[in-house]
């Protein structure tokens, strides 16, 4: 990938990353977000997350492909997340279950 | 408690709270150092992330997508992931109507979901408190975050093949999700997302990522109506 369309996907999100943070601080601080936008705001990091992780585990370059170990790692990990609400247990759980079933499948 | 402000700068109750959330942050820098190696941009460019874009998941996903999809979808990827602080400077916008206008301008840079979290709980402070709290954790994980990604492009291209660290950052992502969760609607979102986005897997582009939260931010917001609905009758 070249430098300039790097630069130009990095420096793009940063903008219009520091523009989603500072509008409703900068331009709108005497109003408030009505309550409709700010339910469905809500709901946007829970599915963006979870598309992305299905979409980076099974998607991708020559359609959609996932090894059992890999939804296997998937599985522990969100029972992992779940029950420690910890990231560096999530972590562990799913790339050593990942490890154990990727030697033994 | 909150001891009387002194003549410091650095407010230490303020590091103290950030530190236990900066712990997470670590093993999630060095997958994103990893990334960078790993990915198709060029290393400082995917670098400079840190500083230009200064949030991880998006950081990841636009390091983790770019070259395997056109720039656009790349870019939108990203931008969506970071949609929610729209609700972050609308829950501390109050805040910072106290603040001068160079901290209006400033302070939302340092906006990420830690700092977030830490400063909605400090709204009702005197504004100089305020400040001084907002910009220490802010700062604290700006500087820490820029070495722990640095830290995981050194460590990344000695890792070998076989630990499959490939596979962190869906897992990571996963973990997010289900750890912030705490509501019906939350969950409606994230499995109708990730539902659709297994249906949409083989779609070019990763226009799966768009299709699955989509889907997910409707059902959410569906959810969301039925149960104020429930709530009120």
């Amino acid at each position: 990938m070249s430098v300039w369309s790097s630069l130009l996907i990095v420096s793009m999100v940063g903008l219009i990353t520091y523009s989603m943070r500072a509008v409703v601080i900068v331009a709108m601080a005497n109003r408030a977000v009505p309550p409709s936008v700010e339910r469905a705001l809500r709901t946007v990091g829970p599915a963006v997350l979870a598309a992305l992780a299905i979409n980076l585990a099974a998607g991708g370059d020559g359609g959609p492909h996932l090894e059992a170990a890999e939804a296997l790692a998937l599985v522990v990990a969100g029972v992992a997340a779940w029950r420690s609400r910890n990231l560096i247990v999530t972590l562990l759980a799913g790339m050593a279950t990942l490890w154990v079933f990727s030697a033994l499948l | 408690m909150s001891s009387p402000v002194g003549t410091s700068v650095i407010d230490r109750r303020a590091i103290a709270d950030a530190f236990p959330l900066f712990l997470p942050a670590i093993p999630f820098g060095f997958v994103l150092g990893l990334a960078v190696t790993e990915g198709r941009m060029p290393q400082a460019i995917g670098w400079s992330s840190s500083i230009l874009v200064f949030a991880g998941a998006a950081q990841l996903a636009v390091i983790t997508l770019a070259g395997t999809a056109s720039l656009w979808a790349v870019v939108v990827a990203g931008l969506v992931i970071n949609t929610r602080h729209v609700m972050y400077s609308a829950a501390l916008a109050p805040a910072f109507q106290h603040q001068p206008r160079w901290l209006r301008w400033f302070g939302p840079y340092l906006l990420i979901d830690q700092v977030f979290a830490l400063a909605v709980l400090q709204v009702d402070r005197p504004p100089a408190e305020f400040r001084r709290y907002y910009l220490t954790v802010g700062l604290f994980f700006f500087v820490n975050w820029q070495w722990v990604t640095a830290l995981g492009m050194v460590v990344g291209p000695i890792v070998p093949a076989s630990w499959q660290l490939g596979f962190a950052p869906p897992i990571m992502f996963l973990g997010l999700v289900l750890i912030g969760m705490n509501r019906r609607p939350q969950a409606v979102a994230a499995v109708v997302g990730g539902s659709v986005a297994l249906a949409t897997a083989g779609l070019p582009d990763r226009l799966g990522i768009l299709a699955g939260a989509v889907a997910g931010v409707v059902a959410g917001s569906f959810a969301e109506s039925d149960e104020r609905s429930e709530v009120t009758v």
